[in-house]
């Protein structure tokens, strides 16, 4: 069974604009992701980049536009109003108490608004998300449906938020409201019972999903459904698929004539190849001097440190091909080992594994018909 | 005001026999006992490591003003491999440079030198001669940087190119083979132990040479703020001294301290750098609080708002500084519990520093403010600080720098908290202190010139780099995709900018001392002035104090 998590993705996502439209802060064509002369952060292709670029750009930007713009009138004001000739007796205070208080308290209060989402984001972005799915199929007449919350203690399905169900008839899929569309019996406990107002239709598939990872647009995260392990070397990176079969490739930078200007420095010659709305665990490792693995759309950077495996995930939103530059100084090419991670749908990434799984001479994985696939037949790419 | 015995105000004039006795000229300089002629001879240590460490960025700046390596390769024969090398040599040697060699000498061993004994009422430092050995240490540190810089390293080409934080694999035999780097270690450690026998020294002279009757809280802010510093100097040093040592053995004798093939671990180093290295940042500004303070307090005919809260707030600063250093390492793979911790340790700093920010614009506030140019200097270094500041609660996010971390912004935050922060409190305590120094007046508008250049020239520099490390651009990179030209061009065009104020600089100063040779009176400031080193002559006796003012007596203060 073939979920198409990207449609179910659109289908439940939030309006956003608050996230993303704030103009030149987000603005960038669609896969260049820099913009020349661009003065904002690439444009996010995750929950979890637009949670960071909300933090950044409605959050913390304005904070401190405002303390600095506060601190530059207060010394404008004084240059014109306390100048030797403007004021010739200077005053001689030296204390206010008052004032005191206020300049030490108000900073605690901004630092406090800070780090109560700054916290929630890192442990979002810390904790790999590891949301489950039950799928069903309705037969008009069942109401009730099981959840097995078997999360560990503290990661347990407890409240609402922490569940979500989807009605899928085939053409669209519907998030349902909790307590109108269902009732849940048993947060916290192992079995919960999900009760339907109305017993979906004989053929619609019922998708429950529960766990702690929910991104900002109140959508379940799910668990990694593949590990890509990254190790650095100087100057290139390689690439093992262990889930489908450990085989590996290298990837490195295209020399100046062999891409675009444009591309030059990102573009590489094998690049990365993931399922669009999945969750992607990316393990991190090097073989000589430290690296660091960073996808700046994604808002991950981590450090690739020889004899430690680095753990962080990322979950697409969109497919593409997305651009990111080793972070961490390794050496005279520093510059020229970039990371380039092409996003597509379900069915051409199990295309892409079984060819990769063929140049390593194992059998297919996946039921897809490569040869059709190759002639540009899109039936190919059907479930 | 400070009570000045008659008598002693009477020696302190210079017309005692013995106050003005100078040795020979090579008995003066080479074997310096004086705090002042040290003061001095750090001053211009630091003028000429500026000016390397300056030149250094010019060439980084020259070679990203466009995309492509096209620049370095005209001083390796167009070898571009050799090119990426020297590269990564710059902005590794400038770091080192302007740190170590150009901000620690020219505000601890400088003014710190030349101003904490008079502050106090001293005649002298506690320990001379060992002040004498903290010097000459420098140099010879300093020459072993400079023999590094030539000294063949990673692929034989010169000189160690791994960053100043000296990250191992990339510094040990792994990343840097050859002599270079070893001889790097030995030049901080003989830094290293330099500023360690020059902290040891300013607190024994603070706590123990006081005129009487000045407590510690009637002591002026410079004067706490180089206490604060050198108790960071002496409990951070060490522990960068250990780290840079386990490196030399493991380059030399086979340990592997940081070597995951023999057990070690390469972030074991990172840990003990950054614990020295979040101090080491406040070692680089507090004594430019301590001196802003002075100065914005002099020009404003107002005592310093605060006085307590500022020094407490210089004692949180340097405290909290310590239990801070993973906020460096977010993406090193820290467990999540740890880097929330550091979030929070980290943006409880903004506090004590919006104290200081805050206290500086109350103490102007109501004043008659003259605004001569060591106050612009220090006003510009009040509004910059706050920019470096604020962006540094940004980063301090562990959530948002997992996107920052290693970009240009990171760039942009610590340039505008210690070239725009710590050099300008170095540039508004020179103009405020040179007559005093120098016995000599500059031209003022020359002074305000150069302001003006490297004020838009700074800004020109690193206000664009926020925008390139909010794109995306990673740092140390000696090439970047063409996206990024338009901001690296104005960055450089900012450079040059900055160059021409400080020719303008220089120009102030040969017109100072060649052209314009008008002598400075005892106190050029006016009432505002009221610390000690005013009430002597300029430039001072040679030794000043052989009688101790007083401050013992019922009202007397220091302010």
């Amino acid at each position: 069974m073939t979920l198409r998590l990207a449609t179910l993705l659109t289908a439940v996502k939030k309006p956003t604009a608050l996230f993303s439209g704030f103009g030149v802060w987000a603005a960038a064509a669609a896969n260049a992701q820099i913009t020349p002369g661009g003065i904002g952060m690439q444009p996010a292709n995750s929950a979890l980049a637009e949670e960071v670029q909300f933090f950044h750009n409605i959050i913390l930007m304005p904070i401190i536009t405002v303390i600095s713009a506060f601190v530059l009138a207060l010394l404008i004001w004084i240059v014109f109003r306390y100048n030797s000739k403007a004021n010739p007796t200077p005053s001689k205070f030296s204390h206010n108490t008052l004032i005191e208080i206020i300049w030490t308290g108000v900073p605690v209060l901004i630092l406090l608004a800070i780090a109560l989402p700054s916290f929630d984001l890192l442990y979002k972005e810390d904790v790999t998300p590891d949301g489950q799915q039950v799928v069903a199929t309705g037969d008009g007449q069942t109401v009730d449906f099981i959840f097995a919350n078997d999360f560990p203690e503290s990661r347990m399905v407890r409240r609402p938020k922490h569940l979500q169900v989807i009605i899928d008839n085939g053409n669209e899929r519907r998030v349902l409201k909790n307590r109108a569309d269902y009732r849940v019996d048993g947060f916290g406990e192992v079995d919960l019972v999900v009760s339907m107002t109305n017993p979906p239709a004989a053929g619609e598939r019922v998708i429950i999903r529960g766990g702690r990872s929910v991104d900002h647009r109140g959508n379940v995260t799910l668990a990694p459904t593949m590990t890509l392990k990254v190790t650095g070397s100087q100057w290139y990176w390689n690439y093992a698929y262990p889930d489908f079969g450990d085989f590996d490739f290298f990837s490195n930078m295209l020399p100046e004539d062999q891409t675009t200007p444009e591309l030059y420095l990102r573009a590489v010659d094998n690049r990365i190849v993931v399922p669009v709305g999945e969750t992607i665990r990316v393990t991190i490792t090097a073989s000589d001097v430290l690296h660091a693995w960073a996808l700046p759309a994604f808002a991950i950077k981590l450090d690739a440190v020889p004899g430690r495996i680095n753990e962080t995930w990322f979950n697409a939103d969109r497919e593409g091909v997305y651009y990111g530059q080793c972070s961490e100084i390794c050496g005279i090419k520093h510059a020229f080992m970039p990371i380039a991670v092409e996003v597509v749908s379900r069915p051409a990434f199990e295309a892409w594994i079984d060819t990769q799984r063929a140049l390593a001479g194992m059998e297919p994985l996946f039921d897809v018909d490569t040869v059709k696939l190759a002639q540009g037949d899109a039936s190919a790419l059907s479930e | 005001m400070a009570d000045v015995h008659a008598a002693d105000a009477h020696a302190a004039e210079g017309h005692d026999d013995h106050a003005d006795h100078k040795p020979s000229f090579f008995v003066r300089w080479f074997f310096s006992t004086n705090h002042k002629d040290i003061g001095t001879l750090y001053l211009i240590f630091a003028i000429i490591a500026g000016v390397a460490g300056g030149a250094m960025s010019g060439l980084i700046r020259m070679e990203l003003a466009d995309p492509g390596v096209t620049f370095l390769t005209n001083f390796t024969g167009g070898n571009v491999e050799a090119a990426y090398n020297f590269y990564n040599v710059l902005i590794t040697y400038h770091g080192l440079m302007m740190i170590f060699f150009m901000v620690m000498p020219a505000l601890i061993g400088g003014f710190g030198n030349w101003f904490v004994p008079i502050m106090i009422g001293a005649p002298d430092m506690a320990f001379p001669r060992m002040n004498n050995i903290s010097f000459w240490l420098y140099v010879a540190s300093g020459i072993l940087i400079t023999a590094s810089l030539f000294a063949p390293g990673y692929g034989g080409q010169l000189g160690f190119g791994g960053g100043w934080v000296l990250y191992p694999p990339l510094s040990s035999n792994t990343g840097s083979p050859g002599p270079a780097m070893d001889l790097l270690i030995l030049a901080i450690h003989l830094a290293g132990a330099s500023s360690i026998l020059g902290a040891i020294n300013f607190i024994t002279t603070i706590f123990n040479m006081r005129a009487p009757g000045m407590t510690l809280h009637k002591m002026p802010l410079f004067a706490w703020s180089v206490l604060v510093t050198a108790f960071l100097l002496v409990l951070s040093l060490p522990v960068l001294a250990g780290a840079i040592t386990m490196l030399l053995t493991d380059r030399n004798f086979g340990t592997s301290f940081f070597d995951a093939a023999g057990g070690g671990d390469p972030l074991l180093f990172q840990h003990l750098f950054w614990f020295f290295g979040h101090p080491e940042v406040y070692i680089l500004i507090v004594p430019a609080f301590g001196a802003i303070s002075h100065i914005v307090s002099t020009f404003s005919k107002k005592p310093i708002f605060g006085y307590l809260g500022m020094a407490y707030a210089m004692v949180a600063i340097g405290f909290v500084g310590f239990i801070v250093w993973a906020h460096h390492m977010y993406t090193v793979g820290l467990s999540v519990d740890m880097k929330a911790y550091f979030v929070a340790a980290t943006m409880v700093i903004a506090v004590p520093t919006g104290i200081k920010i805050f206290s500086w614009i109350a103490t102007m506030w109501g004043g008659s403010i003259e605004f001569r140019t060591p106050m612009i200097w220090a006003m510009g270094f009040i509004f910059l600080f706050t920019v470096g500041g604020v962006t540094g609660v940004v980063l301090a996010n562990a959530g948002v720098d997992h996107y920052m971390h290693d970009t240009y912004y990171v760039v942009a935050h610590f340039h505008y908290t210690m070239s725009l922060g710590a050099v300008w409190g170095i540039f508004a305590a020179w103009y405020y202190w040179f007559p005093k120094m120098s016995g000599l007046m500059y031209r003022e508008w020359l002074g305000n010139l150069h302001f003006l250049f490297m004020f838009v020239g700074v800004n020109l520099v690193f206000f664009p780099q926020h925008f390139l490390g909010l794109q995306g651009m990673p740092r140390r990179y000696i090439d970047y995709p063409e996206a990024f030209a338009y901001w690296n061009k104005i960055s450089t065009i900012g450079y040059e900018i900055t160059a021409v104020g400080v020719l303008v600089f220089a120009v102030c100063m040969i017109d100072a001392f060649f052209v314009y040779r008008k002598k400075a009176p005892a106190n050029p400031w006016g009432v505002g002035a009221t610390t000690l080193e005013w009430m002597l002559p300029s430039p001072p006796p040679f030794h000043q104090f052989n009688e101790l003012p007083r401050f013992d007596k019922p009202g007397a203060k220091a302010f």
